[in-house]
Parts: C-alpha cells; structure tokens; sequence
C-alpha cells in the first residue's frame, strides 16, 4: 500500500515499544484466546504461533485469559541513550506531539513521582492511659451523615426535650467512602452498573458522573450524587429529583481549569441518549459554568438547584484542589453548600490534557488540611460535609485523610482497579480491554456488573474493617472522632514545611 | 513570694503514703504561667463530690476525706477542689479567684477588672505552708467584680454579661504573663494546686470554708509537667469540671469549642470538657439530658430503639454535635450553679472509667466519687448505685436527685 512521505516520516521516527507480550511457545495451547481478547491487537497469530504485533499497553488482558499461564509482559529496557534531564519520558513526549502535533491526551491520574504526604504520615495509637477497643468485640461505629449543619440544634426548654422536624436533609452513610464521580460514557452501562451496585449494597454514594442517569439506573437514584457540570448533559430537574444528593461540579483534580473531555468515540448511541448529544460527537464540556463567573453566581446556582429539588436533597459543590482552595471553600460554604468535595491532583480522569493532569493543582493532604482549618478558623467546619478524593489507594489514604479534616473519601480508581482495571493510562482511546473504560459492545460485554460490583463490595468492606481497626487502636470508637484530629497524626517525612502547612506535629514530638 | 505565706504548718501524711517517696518525683514545677512547649496534658485521676440536697452546707474536710481515701489515684502532682455556695453576702458578683506568679501579673489583672467593672471587694485567699510541697507556690487572690453597666469588650457591645466574663476571662489567661484565673462563677470557688489532695486542702485549709457542695479531683498525670494552672477541676464561669480520662477525640473538641469563640489556654481535654458544658447548656440551652447525650451518645444501631421522637432528637444531636462527642475513656464530675446548685455526673459510653453515686441514709447528701471507699468513708450506710455509662446523674440543691443515672435518655425532668 502506497504511504504518504508524511506517514513514512512519522513511522520512521515512532517512538520504541515499551512492552512486550512474551509467550512461552512450548507451553502454548494455541488457543488464539490472546489474540482475540486483546482490544490493542498487540498479538497477532503468524505461521503457528502467537506474535507481539506492537503497540501493548501491559493492560494484562492476554495474561489473565491464558488457559497456559504462559504469558508475561516485559517492560523492555530503556531504547534511549542516558540523560537525566531529558530522561525517556520527556523525549516520547517530544516524538509524539513532533508527529501528531497537537495536546497530548492521557487518563488516570498523575504517573509523575510527586511526594505522597499520605505516606509520609504515621498515625497514633493507644497505650495504657487509654484503653485500645476490639473492634470484633466492641461496637466501633463508621456510620458517617452527608449533608449541611445548622452549627446548634433548637431544643424545647420546657418538658421533655423534642424535635419538630428534621431541621435539613440529610444521608447516612455506613462508611465514610463514596464512589466517586465515573460518568457513563468514561466507562460502560456495566462498569457504572457495578458500581451502582456496590453502593447500594454498601450503603454507600455514588456519583453519577456529568452524564445524567441512565434510566436503567433509576433504581440505584437513592445512593447516587447527580453532577451538574458545566456542559449540563443529561441534567433534568427529574434527574435532580430523583437522586440522593446533586453536586455542581467546578472543577476536577485531575484536570483544575478545565471541563470534561469525552471523546466522540465513545459517544455511542445510548450515550448519545442519556447525554442528550449527537452520536459521535466529541462531549466537550466549557471551562467554566458559562453561567457561573463569580463566587455570587455559584450562589445563585446552589439557590437554584434547592430550590428545583424543593430541599429535600443535599447539594454540594465539588472543586479541584489548587493554590486558593481555604479561601475558595470558604466561600462555598458562605454560598450555601451543604457539602463540598475537593478533588486532589493526583485524582483520576477517563480524559485530560497530559499537561493539565501533570503540572496542576494542589495534592489532596495538603487541600485537606488547609481547608479544614480555614473553616475552623471561620467558625464554618460544623456546617458542612468535607469529601476527599484524588488518588484515596487504601484505607491508609483515607485514615489519614480523615485525620487531617475530610469526614469522608471520594474514591475511584481503586474500585476500578477492583473491576479489573490495570491503570494503564488508555481509557481515552475507549479500547479497555476489561470492558470498563470503553462503549465497544464487545468489550462491554467482557464486564459482567454481578462479579464487578461484588469485587467492589468486598474492598470497600475490608478498607472499613481496617478503618475500625486503626480507630480501636487509637481508642476511639466513632470515625466522627477522627475528623480533623490532625493531634494524632506525625510527619515522617523531609519537608517539616508541609507538616507546619498540614498543622501536623512531627515524629517524636509528643503531647506535650 | 514568701511574704504571702502563712506560718509554717505541717501536714500529716496519711499512714498509706511512704514519705520516703514523696521526694522521689523530681520534675520541674509551674505556678501560674503555662509551661513552655505544653500543647496538651493528660492523665489518670480520682474525682469526688457531694451536694446537700436540702440546701444545707457540707465542711470541706468532708470532701477532703472522700478524696484522700483514694490514694492510689493520685501521684502528687495536682489536686483540687471548687465549693458552691461560698460567698452567700457576694452571691451577685462574679467571684474571679486568680494565680499569680509575680506582684506585675496582679497589677495588671487589676488595672485590667478596674477599667471593665468594679470591684466590690478583694482579698488575698488564706494559704499556709505545707511543709512536704515544693515551690512555686503562687500568689493566690479573689476578686469580686461587677461588669460595668454599659460594657464593651474590643468594640463588641452585644455581649451578655457572663459572654463577657468569659471573653475576659480567655484573654487573662493566654495573654497575660504570670497571671492564671481559675476560677470565674458566682458564688463559687476553686481551690487546687500542685500536690496530693491531702496537701491541697491543708494548703487551703478547707475546714474552713462550708458551703452546699463540693467536687474534688486528685490527679496522676503521666506525662505533663506538674503545674498549678493545670490542676482541676477546670471552670469557667459558675462550672467546674472535674474529669478522670483521657479524650482521644480532643483535637476534634477542641476545634469545636473554638469555632464558638472559647480559646484553650489551659490546654487539658478537661478545659475543653468545661466549655463544651458551657456552650451546650449556656449558649445553646439544651437540657442536661440533651448536652449529656452530645457528648456520650448512644450507638446508632441502638437509637432505633428508642421510641421515633426520642430517636429522632437523638440522631439529630449526633449529626449537629458531632464534634461535642467525647471519645475515650472519661468519668467527669460537673458543678454549676445557674438556675440552682447543682452537681453532674458523666462516664463514657462504653464505662472504661469508673463513677458510681451515693446518697445518705436520710437522702439529704448526695455522693459521687470514683471510688465506693470515697463514699463510704464518710457515708457509711450510704445507698450506692452506679450510673449506665454515657448516662447523667443529676442532683440539684432544693430538690433532690432528678436523675440516677439508670433512665434512657432524655428521661428524669432536667
């Protein structure tokens, strides 16, 4: 086939392979499975025998349907002479944009080796002067209530004390965790579907994503969290009705400043449907809310909303953590938010500008901190409910980010990874292998929701063992106990700046 | 300071006490001012009171003998205790008992109370030496002071009177050097220091005061350092707390009371416990039950069993509150005088430290101690119960025990 000089200078200058499927002939079935399981036909069957054709992502599909066992995905070695400073990443980068000329797209969260402060903390426990709890033998409560506070309840003062009514609306939670926002068209009616699932189960929430709500999903409405974001889709005042909480979404750790990116691959028929846009068309999101501009018009927005849900839900505001994020919380909560969600850099994305996802934003321990103590300091944190999210990867994670001032969690990623993902960083291409991050009917398919949603539920139950575990051993038997309760976390890490920042002590520094 | 000092007076130790040992405790002591690098103290305790139901008055060697039997919980650095109907002829004015570590910190305190108010009386409070304790032994003072009419604090006029006190009250203690107010309430007092419950109330020399009721704290704290600010019980206005434990939640409570204006300047769970009782009851006018319940709530699984409005308020208070829960194991003894003397009791949820109450064979005097052996001593055919954890016990002078302790929440009319 004839090829373009422009074509035969891109294939000339293509960047090296980084994996390479390795199969064990003399164990192989020939079964072909791995070939036809793999979405990126990086295996090809040649003369008898199954071949690495190029372009694997190590998404581990063929490894995990090999009847043999025979398959092994090697990272090939460096094919670039040595250099620190234009080390391999940043010379594929070059050879990409020099060949396809436009903004690098990529998904999942940040792959670049930023500090983790989570992992540079170490938690505190009971010895002697207070008892440590069993939690297998004593009750350790992880229940956690999503919503606004009025700060001081109205009590009769005469007789029997009483409530009316309930003074707002409110949700309970078994477990400080939300699944957080996947939007049906990032990932498959049968991964949303899962998820779905799961909290229901778990009696949990779960964001719907900015996609609207499928209408199979309906009977899920009472555990999801609806997302208004700037591009509107699918947002019906049915819709709003109907879920557990609405959430207007600002912005997104793993992309501040920008909106959601859903590619006009994966916009198929029913996302089409359920997004209220044409089939195959790029779902680009605007920036901003194109009718939020200012602090003022947020407000205005969240009057809305309660008022189109006849305040019988929550509704929230979820932002990327950047430089500001005390003081642009602040006024969240001013503006009448009954929760806010602050989504930390390192958080995942089916879709971003490689540059955004890198280089902006705040990470989340010190998003978290930050904003708890500006609203301490407000006389604001007993208003409202703090979620945190942006690479929560264990219970660990979302213990210490609990004691650093988040009443609860927003994770993603890991329960993906729970389905089966393998972050590989392709859910913009919409070829997952899994059947998760991909519209592809028969990739969709591979994803049975049953199996999925179990794997989620038990993650998220053992995270909540664990969390209990780790509370008992402080001596503390309710999580609201942990809230902000930075006193039993120490620094262990080189920057006693950002313990200072965190308002942590360091390590050996005791009580007093 | 020695001036201040009373002729010498030595205390008798108590047989179970090795004198040999008394010497043995070798860590540097503190008078008013905090000790430098404090940013929390902790510890184990033996807490006590007792209130005349009548209105009658009790000795303070009463309390005096049902905290010293309780030897075991104490290691000598900290006791105290607070009276309630002291100063019957002063019963109007706010009574501000002070620490002084020099005579600048007094000047200043009273330069500070005579541009806000007046003082219809002061005077300095009878100390004596004892012969086993070691310095500092701070000045100590009272005041009897009246808020001017037409008061403003930092240009705020809104204030009530007692808003005021307790704003002035949290500016002398993180701002003024060398000065300590103890205590702030009406017709009441505190009386605590650096030492065994036996030096203290031979320091004060407590037989001489009576009034309707007294709590008591005899500490033994296991890594703060030994000072006189530190010593319970903590109060802030007409409360007193009194409080066996330790708050594994006090980062959370502490932010809680300081997003309502409270500033920690003593830096013990028990001070927080103090202004969370203000805040709760004061402030936001919950009953005893309801305040009781924010701070030592039941389970959620076991709120549905109570009946749908109780549930209802129950979980409401959890939801608001829920920063007020006091977690880890506590006991707390609570005194305060608004509408009438009255005297608290509160243990944790899950009981890991003890409280048990008593009353006198003629239910004239109620009891509350740590220990039996507390009541016991003085109240040899008392009636003993102890309270379900997480439960109040609430006795008030004039009108006898409203609750055991042994109700579901919410119950026994207070």
């Amino acid at each position: 086939m004839a090829q373009t000089e422009a074509v035969k200078r891109r294939m000339e200058l293509e960047a090296p392979e980084r994996f390479m499927p390795v199969i064990d002939a003399s164990l192989c079935k020939r079964c072909r499975k791995c070939v036809n399981e793999c979405s990126y036909r990086a295996l090809d069957f040649v003369d008898g025998n199954v071949r690495p054709a190029g372009g694997c992502v190590a998404c581990g599909r063929c490894i995990n349907v090999c009847p043999a066992h025979c398959i092994e995905i090697r990272q090939i070695p460096s094919q670039f002479p040595p250099h620190a400073n234009f080390n391999e990443r940043v010379r594929r980068a070059i050879m990409s944009q020099a060949s396809t000329g436009g903004v690098l797209l990529t998904s999942c969260g940040t792959d670049i080796a930023y500090p983790v402060m989570f992992d540079e903390m170490v938690l505190d426990a009971a010895q002697v002067t207070n008892p440590a709890i069993d939690p297998l033998r004593e009750v350790v409560e992880t229940r956690t209530y999503v919503g606004g506070r009025k700060g001081r309840l109205r009590v009769n003062e005469k007789g029997p004390p009483y409530l009316d009514e309930d003074p707002g609306p409110i949700i309970a939670m078994d477990m400080p965790i939300m699944i957080g926002h996947i939007s049906l068209g990032s990932v498959s009616y049968n991964a949303q579907k899962a998820l779905f699932m799961a909290a229901k189960e778990l009696n949990i929430l779960a964001g719907s994503g900015e996609g609207g709500l499928h209408r199979d999903f309906l009977p899920y409405a009472k555990n999801v969290v609806s997302e208004i974001a700037s591009g509107r889709f699918g947002v019906t005042g049915d819709y709003l009705k109907s879920t557990a909480a609405v959430e207007i979404k600002i912005g997104q750790g793993a992309k501040p400043g920008h909106g959601g990116h859903l590619p006009g691959e994966k916009v198929s028929a029913m996302i089409s449907q359920t997004r209220m846009i044409p089939l195959g068309t790029d779902a680009i999101s605007p920036y901003p809310h194109h009718d939020i501009y200012s602090i003022e018009d947020l407000q205005q927005l969240i009057s809305v909303v309660k008022e189109s849900v006849e305040y019988k839900v929550p509704v929230g505001v979820k932002i990327a953590a950047v430089h500001n994020v005390g003081a642009i919380a602040s006024g969240i909560v001013r503006a009448g938010a009954d929760f806010i969600t602050i989504d930390g850099f390192r958080g995942g994305t089916g879709s971003t500008p490689r540059i955004i996802r890198d280089h902006v934003g705040l990470p989340i321990e010190v998003a978290i901190s930050v904003v708890d103590q500006r609203l301490t300091k407000e006389g604001l944190r007993n208003r409202v409910t703090v979620f945190a999210g942006g690479s929560i990867r264990s219970s660990a994670d979302m213990i210490k980010a609990i004691a650093l001032g988040a009443d609860a969690v927003m994770v993603c990623t890991a329960a993906l990874v729970a389905m089966g993902c393998r972050v590989c960083q392709q859910c913009h291409r919409g070829m997952c292998s899994w059947g998760i991050a991909t519209q592809r009917e028969e990739l969709a398919s591979r994803l049975n929701p049953e199996v999925a949603s179990a794997r989620v539920v038990r993650l998220f139950r053992s995270w909540n063992e664990e969390l209990k575990e780790i509370l008992g051993a402080m001596g503390i038997d309710s999580v609201e106990s942990l809230v902000g309760n930075r006193d039993r976390l120490r620094y262990f890490g080189p920057n006693s700046k950002i313990a200072e920042i965190m308002g942590v002590k360091h390590v050996g520094e005791g009580w007093g | 300071m020695k001036d201040m000092l009373e002729p010498e007076n030595i205390a008798n130790i108590p047989s179970h006490i090795d004198a040999e040992l008394l010497d043995s405790v070798d860590v540097e002591r503190f008078g008013a001012s905090r000790p430098p690098g404090l940013s929390y103290q902790m510890g184990g305790c033996g807490i006590a009171g007792c209130i005349d139901l009548t209105g009658g008055r009790i000795s303070g060697g009463v309390i005096a003998r049902m905290l010293e039997t309780m030897g075991e919980r104490e290691n000598g650095l900290g006791a105290g205790y607070a009276c309630y109907g002291l100063f019957p002829e002063h019963r109007d004015d706010y009574c501000m008992q002070f620490f002084f570590d020099h005579e600048t910190a007094k000047a200043e305190v009273e330069e500070l109370l005579k541009g806000l108010g007046t003082i219809t009386k002061d005077e300095k409070v009878f100390t004596q030496r004892v012969k086993s304790m070691k310095p500092p032994f701070p000045l100590v003072w009272r005041y009897f002071f009246r808020p001017n009419n037409k008061l403003e604090w930092r240009g705020r006029s809104d204030l009530s009177n007692d808003d005021f006190i307790v704003q002035l009250v949290m500016h002398i203690n993180s701002e003024l050097e060398g000065a300590l107010c103890v205590s702030s309430g009406k017709d009441m007092a505190v009386f605590k220091g650096n030492g065994y419950s036996y030096e203290i109330s031979k320091f004060y020399d407590l037989d001489r005061y009576s009034g309707q009721m007294w709590i008591s704290h005899s500490r033994f704290p296991t890594n703060s350092p030994a000072w006189w600010g530190g010593a319970h019980p903590l109060s802030i206005l007409d409360w007193a707390v009194c409080h066996n434990g330790e708050i594994t939640s006090y980062g959370v409570n502490r932010k809680f009371v300081e997003m309502a204006g409270y500033r920690c300047s003593v830096l013990t769970d028990t001070e927080v416990v103090t202004y969370i009782w203000d805040l709760l009851v004061r402030k936001h006018r919950l009953p005893i039950t309801a305040a009781a319940f924010a701070m030592a709530p039941w389970y959620h699984d076991d709120i549905n069993r109570l009946d749908a409005e109780s549930a209802r308020l129950a979980r409401w208070l959890r939801i608001t509150y829920k920063e007020a829960l006091l977690n880890g194991p506590f006991s707390i003894i609570v005194g305060k005088r608004q509408p009438e003397v009255t005297m608290i009791t509160l243990a944790d949820r899950k009981k890991l430290r003890p409280l048990l109450c008593g009353l006198s064979p003629d239910r004239k005097v109620a009891y509350a101690a740590s220990e039996e052996c507390a009541v016991r001593v003085v109240s040899p055919n008392a009636e003993t119960w102890t309270p379900n954890a997480g439960s109040p016990m609430v006795a008030m002078a004039g009108r006898g025990v409203l609750r055991t302790g042994n109700e579901l929440p919410f119950q026994g009319g207070v």
